[in-house]
């Protein structure tokens, strides 16, 4: 913890925040801004349920079912065997909204501002490694159980496992996947943890150093959080639908070190391994 | 000058001693984040992405359905068209043989009207040549007639009494015969 940031009296804290404890276990800033946005949007999907159960329709309802429409598109485009994108859909679907609400719950007014104890009652979700960290968890967990069921116990040991004798280069290569397998959801999660702990950190400096003129300040920053806030969950779902549709894919033509698969055009496939080596 | 930066990660990291607890990753928190979002994941797959995937497929069903149709409406115009082609065609066709039939109609009707109007022509000349004839004969006779009355007064006054009557126009009959 920092005192006294540049002398604005700002402090930053990495971890949440502990608002209170409720028999012992700690209650966070992150974990109530997180309820209100899983509240709100869940209020919001009631809405948009009830309305699609009625027939009727209105601009929001359609856009819901644009964006929905459009990600289940992005899901079934990146994974070919329909029924495992079916399985996995859920997950990402989920992933994509509550990352999307609670990255804009950093935007809220009073972040920093309104405290409770000394301690700021509003933190995105998606600015605690807990959260983040735990939904990593939860897509590798998922992602290697549709591993399992594709290839099997053996199958997807020899994904990492291979013999060096036979295929030095395939051992090293799988090694590597070993490797990555751990990193990436790393890299997924802290990622997430980074642009929202920025993003809130950029906002309250800004709010300090402009004063009274932050009126004007933050509005633009706020805009773009929100942006911001849109092309992580983005990533964060489209990442874990890559990484399920890399688990499932074809591994018989490691041997060749090749990358196609029966069940994906190389074009298909060299998009995904692009996306993953850019990470 | 100290560097605020390095501050900042030492800080944290002296204080709790540990990398985890100074990131704020707390085993029991992220328990309960981890139960929390399975909860969401479950509360949306049961009862909210099922119902916008329902209306996701109806939509689709609804477009290919009202492709489907706009196919059908296409080939049916793309038949009709060609249908009205061949009718059109056979109507052409048709015409074309009333057209040709009419004609030869109206050839045979001309030709048998003026054929008709030629032996009515010819008939009423004929007619006419005889009721000539008639009338020559007529007028033949009636001169006759008349040329025996005549000669029959002027033989009358030059014998001055007459002989009979029926005497009279066989003799002069005889005289005409002659003469002529």
């Amino acid at each position: 913890m920092i005192h006294n940031f540049a002398s604005t009296g700002i402090e930053i804290h990495v971890g949440a925040g502990t608002l209170f404890t409720v028999g012992g276990f700690a209650v966070t800033n992150s974990m109530l801004t997180g309820a209100l946005a899983m509240i709100i949007m869940l209020s919001l999907f009631a809405y948009v349920v009830r309305k699609l159960q009625r027939g009727e329709y209105n601009r929001f309802v359609g856009l819901t079912q644009w964006a929905f429409e459009g990600m289940l598109g992005q899901v079934y485009s990146v994974i070919p065997d329909q029924k495992v994108a079916r399985k996995v859909a859920p997950l990402a679907l989920s992933i994509f909204f509550i990352m999307l609400f609670g990255y804009w719950m950093s935007v809220l007014p009073g972040l920093d501002s309104i405290t409770y104890n000394g301690v700021p009652i509003l933190r995105a979700v998606n600015a605690d490694l807990n959260f983040t960290f735990a939904v990593a968890i939860i897509v590798f967990l998922v992602v290697q159980f549709m591993a399992l069921q594709a290839h099997g116990p053996i199958g997807s040991l020899k994904r990492y496992f291979r013999n060096p004798v036979k295929d030095p280069i395939g051992a090293f290569e799988g090694i590597l996947e070993f490797i990555g397998e751990f990193s990436r959801y790393a890299a997924l999660s802290v990622r997430m943890f980074g642009n929202a702990f920025a993003g809130e950190i950029l906002l309250v400096i800004l709010a300090v150093l402009t004063g009274f003129l932050s009126v004007i300040a933050l509005p633009p920053f706020m805009a773009f959080e929100l942006f911001i806030g849109l092309v992580q969950a983005y990533v964060f779902f489209i990442l874990t639908v890559i990484f399920t549709s890399l688990a499932i894919e074809s591994h018989g033509s490691h041997d060749d070190h090749s990358l196609t698969s029966q069940d994906h055009s190389p074009s298909d496939t060299r998009k995904k391994h692009a996306a993953v080596s850019s990470e | 000058m100290t560097n605020p930066l390095y501050n900042f990660a030492t800080t944290e990291h002296s204080a709790s001693g540990d990398i985890f607890t100074s990131l704020g990753i707390n085993g029991q928190m992220l328990l309960f984040q981890a139960v929390a979002f399975l909860i969401l994941v479950f509360v949306l797959s049961k009862w909210v992405f099922p119902v916008l995937m329902k209306a996701v497929d109806d939509r689709q069903e609804a477009i290919e359905a009202s492709a489907k149709a706009a196919e059908a409406a296409e080939k049916k115009a793309a038949d009709a068209e060609e249908q009205l082609h061949e009718l059109m065609k056979e109507a052409r066709a048709e015409a074309k043989d009333i057209v040709a039939t009419a004609k030869e109609e109206a050839n045979a009707m001309i030709a048998s009207s003026e054929e008709k109007a030629k032996s009515r022509a010819e008939k009423i000349v004929q007619d006419a040549h005889e009721q000539l004839e008639k009338d020559i004969i007529a007028a033949r006779k009636a001169l006759h007639n008349d040329t025996i009355d005549l000669v029959a007064l002027a033989t009358e006054k030059i014998v001055g009494k007459s002989i009979s009557e029926s005497i009279d126009k066989k003799i002069i009959a005889e005289a005409v015969k002659e003469q002529a």
